[in-house]
C-alpha cells in the first residue's frame, strides 16, 4: 500500500474507533503513532517526535489562549451578569408575542460576548431564563430548545474557543475572524428572535403574556450591563486594535471577569474552584484532543494525502460552491453525531488545503489596484495626472495594471502574487465562520446535541423528544442563514475587504 | 483508595488553576506596564508632564520574559489539569452505539479505552521524562530570563505522573466494574467546551 493509500483509509479507521467510543483524543493519538510506524518502518520516529511534542504543544504560547478565555467564560458565570443582561433584554422585549423567549436570545447574545464557550452560554442563561420562561406560561420543549439554540450564541459571537483554533490550524489572524463572525453572529440572534415571533403566532398557546415594562425602569436596567459592554469592547477592541495579542486580551478579559465576579461578591472559594476545576477538565480535554491531532497530523502530511486530495479535487474541475456545499453537509450531518471542536480538529487539517486551491473569486485584482490608486490619491500622493488618467481607463476596460506603471506614479505595485494571498485569506476567513455555523447547529441537532442535554437536564419536566420538535425550527433559521452568508459572501467579509 | 487519587487530581488541578491565575495577573500587569512606557514616550505627557514622563519611562515597562513565563507556566497547568479530567471522563468520545448495546458490552468498551488511554498518558510521560533528562543534559535556558528549560519540563512530568497513576487506577476500577457489573467511579461528568 502506498503512503498515500495509507493516509487514505487512516480516516475511516479513526471514524470506526470513535465510533466505538474511543476518547476522540486517544484515538487520533494512536492513528498517528501507528500510522508514522508504518510508514517509516519502525516506532522511532514517532517516540522521538513525542519526546518534545507534548511539551512544545502544551506551552504554545498562541494555544494558552484557550485556558484563558476558558477561565473568563467561567467567571462571567459566576458574574452575575446573567441576571442583569436577562432583566434588561426582558423590560425591552419581554411585552412581545413571545417576548420572554427573545429575551433569553438576546441575553445569550449579550453573554456570548464575554464567554466563549456555547455549552457554558447555555448552561448559565438556561438556570436564569427558564424559571422566567415557566413562570410566563411558555412551554416546556418551546423553552428548552429556545435556550439550546440561544446558546450557540456563545461562541458565534466574538470570543470564541472554536475560532481560535480554527485561526491556529489556518494561520489565519484571530482579529480578523473575530471581527468577520460579528455580523454573522448578530444575524443569528434576528433570526432566532424572527423564528419565536413566527412559532409563537403558529402555536400561540405556547407562549403567554408579560406585562410592559415602564421606560424608566428599562433605562436602569440596561445601565445595569455596562460591564458586558466594557469587558467585550476592551477585549475584542483591545485584540483587533492591536494594543495586546490575543492570549493578553483572553487575560484581560479573565482579570475583567474575575474581578466583576469579586466585587458583586458572588466569588467565594468554593465557587472559585468549581471555575477551576471545570476549566482544568474542559482544558485537559481540548488540549489532549490537539495533541492527539498534532501527531495525526504529522502522520498525515507525510503520506502527502492533504495536498494530493486537493489536487485531485482542483483538477476534477469541480465548481468550487459545490464542493463548499457538499463539505458543509458533511459537516450537518457529523455534527448530528460528533461535538464541534474534535470535528475541527479532525477534518479541518484535510479540508482547509482543498478549499486553499479553490478559487472563490472573494475580491478581484482590478479591485484592489483600483482600492490603491484611490489611497494614493487620498494620501495625496503627487501622481503625473496623465499617467493617472491612463491608469483609470486601464482599470475602466478590465485590464490590470502592471508593477512598472504603478512605479511610475510612485505607488507600491499591487501584483497577482498579492491579489491570490488575500483572496485566500478572505477564502479561509468566509470558511471558518460557515464551518463555525454548520458545527454549531450540530450542538443543537438531535440525536447528540450537546446544548439539548444539557438544558434538558435543568428542566426535569420536559422530555427530551419535545425539546427536539421544538428546536427544528431553530435549525431552519440556522440552515437559511447559511444558505444567506454563502450566497452573499460580502456579509461575512465586508468588514475586512 | 479512591479518596487519595480524588485528592490528589483535585490538588492538581487547583495547582494548575492557581499557576493559570498567576499568569493572568502578570498578563494584565505586563500590559499594564508597557502601556504606561508607551505613553511616556508619546508626545503628550513629555511636554506636560516631563518629569513624570522620565520617571515612567525609567520605571514601567512590560514584564521580563512575560511571553516565556506563560509558556512554562501554562504547559504545567495543562499537564495538571489531566488527572481530573481522566478521573472525571472529561474527555470527549461518541456515545452513538452506547444505546443499542448492552450494558456489559459498554462496560467492557469503557474498560478498554481506559486502559488505553492510561497507556498514552504513560508513553506521554515517558517521553516527556526523556526530554526532561535532554534538556537536563544540555543545560538548555529561555531566551530573556535565562530559566533552565528543565524546570518547567520537570514540573510537567511530575504532573503527568500523577497523571498516569490516576489513569491507571481508573483502569482498574473500570475492569472491576466489568466484573461486578456495578460502578466503582464517579459519575462520568464529561467536560464543558
Amino acid at each position: 500500500m502506498s503512503a498515500f493509500a495509507i493516509g487514505l483509509w487512516s480516516f475511516p479507521v479513526l471514524l470506526a474507533l470513535i465510533f466505538l467510543r474511543a476518547p476522540i483524543g486517544a484515538a487520533m493519538f494512536l492513528m498517528g503513532m501507528g500510522g508514522l510506524w508504518l510508514i517509516t518502518g519502525s516506532p522511532d520516529m514517532a517516540l522521538n517526535l513525542l519526546k518534545g511534542e507534548s511539551y512544545s504543544t502544551f506551552s504554545s504560547y498562541s494555544l494558552s489562549i484557550i485556558p484563558m478565555f476558558l477561565l473568563m467564560g467561567q467567571f462571567a458565570t459566576l458574574s452575575g451578569m446573567s441576571t442583569s443582561l436577562f432583566k434588561a433584554a426582558e423590560g425591552w422585549l419581554g411585552h412581545r408575542k413571545g417576548g420572554v423567549a427573545m429575551a433569553s436570545v438576546g441575553a445569550c447574545a449579550g453573554f456570548g460576548a464575554i464567554c466563549g464557550s456555547s455549552l457554558a452560554t447555555a448552561a448559565t442563561m438556561g438556570r436564569v431564563a427558564l424559571p422566567e420562561l415557566k413562570r410566563y406560561g411558555y412551554s416546556g420543549g418551546f423553552s428548552t430548545a429556545t435556550l439550546a439554540a440561544g446558546g450557540t450564541l456563545g461562541i458565534l459571537i466574538p470570543p470564541s474557543v472554536i475560532l481560535v483554533i480554527y485561526a491556529i490550524l489556518t494561520e489565519q489572524n484571530i482579529a480578523s475572524l473575530f471581527l468577520a463572525a460579528f455580523v454573522p453572529g448578530i444575524l443569528a440572534a434576528i433570526g432566532y428572535m424572527l423564528t419565536i415571533a413566527i412559532y409563537v403566532r403558529v402555536n400561540p398557546a405556547s407562549a403567554g403574556v408579560k406585562a410592559r415594562v415602564p421606560y424608566a425602569e428599562r433605562l436602569r436596567a440596561l445601565a445595569e450591563i455596562w460591564p458586558v459592554i466594557a469587558v467585550f469592547g476592551l477585549v475584542v477592541g483591545g485584540i483587533y486594535a492591536g494594543w495586546f495579542t490575543p492570549t493578553e486580551g483572553a487575560a484581560v478579559g479573565a482579570a475583567g471577569t474575575g474581578l466583576l465576579a469579586l466585587v458583586r461578591g458572588n466569588m467565594t472559594w468554593a465557587m472559585f474552584a468549581q471555575s477551576i476545576i471545570a476549566t482544568a477538565m474542559s482544558s485537559a480535554m481540548i488540549f489532549f484532543i490537539i495533541l492527539g491531532a498534532k501527531l495525526y497530523n504529522s502522520f498525515l502530511a507525510l503520506t502527502q494525502m492533504p495536498q494530493e486530495l486537493s489536487l485531485w479535487v482542483v483538477s476534477q474541475g469541480y465548481a468550487p460552491l459545490t464542493v463548499l456545499i457538499l463539505i458543509l453537509v458533511f459537516y450537518l450531518v457529523m455534527g448530528c453525531l460528533m461535538d464541534s471542536l474534535s470535528m475541527i480538529l479532525l477534518t479541518i487539517p484535510i479540508f482547509w488545503p482543498v478549499m486553499a486551491g479553490l478559487d472563490f473569486g472573494l475580491i478581484l485584482l482590478l479591485d484592489m489596484q483600483a482600492a490603491r490608486l484611490a489611497q494614493g490619491i487620498a494620501d495625496g500622493v503627487a501622481m503625473a495626472p496623465d499617467l493617472l488618467a491612463a491608469a483609470q481607463a486601464k482599470l475602466a476596460e478590465g485590464l490590470a495594471l502592471t508593477r512598472d506603471e504603478f512605479r511610475a506614479l510612485g505607488l507600491r505595485p499591487v501584483t497577482e502574487a498579492m491579489h491570490a494571498d488575500f483572496n485566500t485569506t478572505l477564502t479561509a476567513i468566509w470558511f471558518g465562520i460557515l464551518v463555525l455555523i454548520v458545527v454549531e447547529v450540530g450542538l443543537i441537532t438531535p440525536p447528540v446535541g450537546m446544548n439539548l442535554f444539557i438544558i434538558n437536564a435543568l428542566d426535569r419536566t420536559t422530555p427530551i423528544t419535545a425539546t427536539y420538535r421544538a428546536v427544528m425550527w431553530f435549525v431552519t433559521s440556522d440552515l437559511i442563514r447559511v444558505a444567506i452568508l454563502v450566497a452573499f459572501p460580502g456579509i461575512t467579509l465586508f468588514l475586512l475587504r | 483508595m479512591l479518596n487519595v487519587i480524588t485528592r490528589s487530581a483535585q490538588v492538581m488541578a487547583m495547582l494548575g488553576g492557581v499557576v493559570l491565575c498567576l499568569l493572568v495577573g502578570m498578563t494584565c500587569v505586563s500590559i499594564l506596564g508597557r502601556g504606561l512606557n508607551s505613553l511616556a514616550h508619546g508626545a503628550h505627557l513629555t511636554e506636560l508632564a516631563p518629569a513624570l514622563a522620565a520617571w515612567l519611562v525609567a520605571h514601567t515597562g512590560p514584564v521580563t520574559g512575560d511571553y516565556e513565563l506563560i509558556e512554562a507556566g501554562i504547559a504545567f497547568a495543562v499537564f495538571a489539569f489531566l488527572p481530573i479530567c481522566q478521573l472525571r471522563a472529561g474527555h470527549a468520545r461518541v456515545d452513538l452505539i452506547a444505546a443499542a448495546m448492552s450494558a456489559r458490552f459498554n462496560r467492557i468498551l469503557t474498560a478498554f479505552w481506559e486502559g488505553v488511554l492510561a497507556a498514552i498518558i504513560i508513553v506521554i510521560g515517558w517521553r516527556l521524562y526523556l526530554g526532561f533528562l535532554e534538556k537536563l543534559d544540555n543545560g538548555q535556558t529561555t531566551f530573556l530570563l535565562q530559566m533552565p528549560v528543565w524546570w518547567a519540563y520537570g514540573a510537567s512530568f511530575l504532573a503527568a505522573l500523577v497523571a498516569g497513576l490516576v489513569g491507571v487506577f481508573c483502569a482498574f476500577m473500570r475492569l472491576r466494574e466489568v466484573q461486578t457489573g456495578k460502578p466503582h467511579l464517579p459519575k462520568a461528568e464529561g467536560a464543558e467546551h
